[in-house]
């Protein structure tokens, strides 16, 4: 794993056991939710989490939360904007 | 009258045993993925709501056809452990103030009634369900309070049983089909799965 995007999407499918997935399986500009991964509102909580305790992110804002995650790519870029750790 | 059972090293279904090559957790993920398989949020269960959903899954593909979508099915199950292992579990993400993480996923199964929850949503059966925690086994107990279910006409069927996880790999489930006109469904079939 070489990046950022890489390194997101193995802790999402760590957090989240998505365990038939694969790294490969997940698209960068592809939506997290609504369609693929087929996540739901406890995932969503579950990834809040994960950004606080792996990048000292914390997300307050409901509307920032789905902003940050409609893609890889996008939550990336948050990221590394934003991460304190 | 269908019945599974479920222990920590051995699944039997209607008395003939199914060939398994792993114990615990292992076994239960072996059996989704040989017999299941189609189900993905399982991977998202704790270990009494996995041991619960493989056992409701290996009872209900003995039945032909499969009855889905009903209001005439209730989900009665019984256990001594309550979420205990789940809770537990849940406790490690809170216990340590330095590393206070609370986990939705982790928590969201701190309810041992959650089962019932995934069983009627997986079959869609809308009708009525029960998790009571005992303080030990008790058919006499199970059969009465499946008999009492019958009391409300709209329950044509139970699925009823034991599902109890002391920890991750120490678990037992008995489950069972019973129909309103079921005659050999007594406390004495009960203790002999």
């Amino acid at each position: 794993m070489d990046n950022l995007q890489d390194i997101l999407k193995q802790q999402i499918i760590d957090a989240l056991n998505l365990e038939e997935i694969e790294i490969s399986d997940i698209e960068n500009d592809a939506p997290l939710f609504g369609e693929g991964l087929g996540l739901d509102s406890i995932d969503a909580l579950e990834l809040i989490v994960l950004l606080e305790r792996n990048y000292g992110i914390k997300i307050k804002d409901p509307a920032v939360g789905k902003e940050i995650f409609k893609s890889v790519n996008v939550l990336a870029d948050y990221v590394s904007k934003n991460r304190t750790k | 009258m269908n019945w599974v059972r479920v222990r920590k090293d051995s699944v039997v279904i209607n008395g003939n045993m199914l060939a398994t090559e792993s114990t615990g957790q292992a076994m239960l993920k072996e059996v989704y993925k040989k017999c299941i398989g189609d189900y993905p949020k399982f991977f998202k269960m704790d270990a009494l709501c996995r041991l619960g959903f493989v056992a409701s899954e290996l009872l209900l593909q003995q039945e032909s056809p499969r009855v889905v979508n009903t209001e005439h099915r209730a989900v009665i199950l019984f256990n001594r452990s309550s979420s205990l292992c789940d809770d537990r579990n849940y406790q490690e993400t809170i216990q340590d103030s330095d590393n206070f993480f609370p986990s939705p996923a982790v928590f969201v199964y701190t309810l041992p009634n959650i089962i019932t929850g995934e069983i009627s949503i997986r079959n869609k059966y809308y009708g009525e369900t029960l998790f009571a925690v005992l303080k030990q086994f008790d058919a006499r107990e199970i059969h009465d309070i499946v008999c009492e279910a019958f009391l409300d006409s709209m329950t044509l069927d139970v699925i009823t049983g034991w599902v109890d996880c002391e920890s991750d790999d120490d678990f037992e489930a008995c489950m069972l089909l019973v129909a309103r006109d079921e005659n050999n469904f007594t406390p004495e079939f009960i203790n002999e799965i």
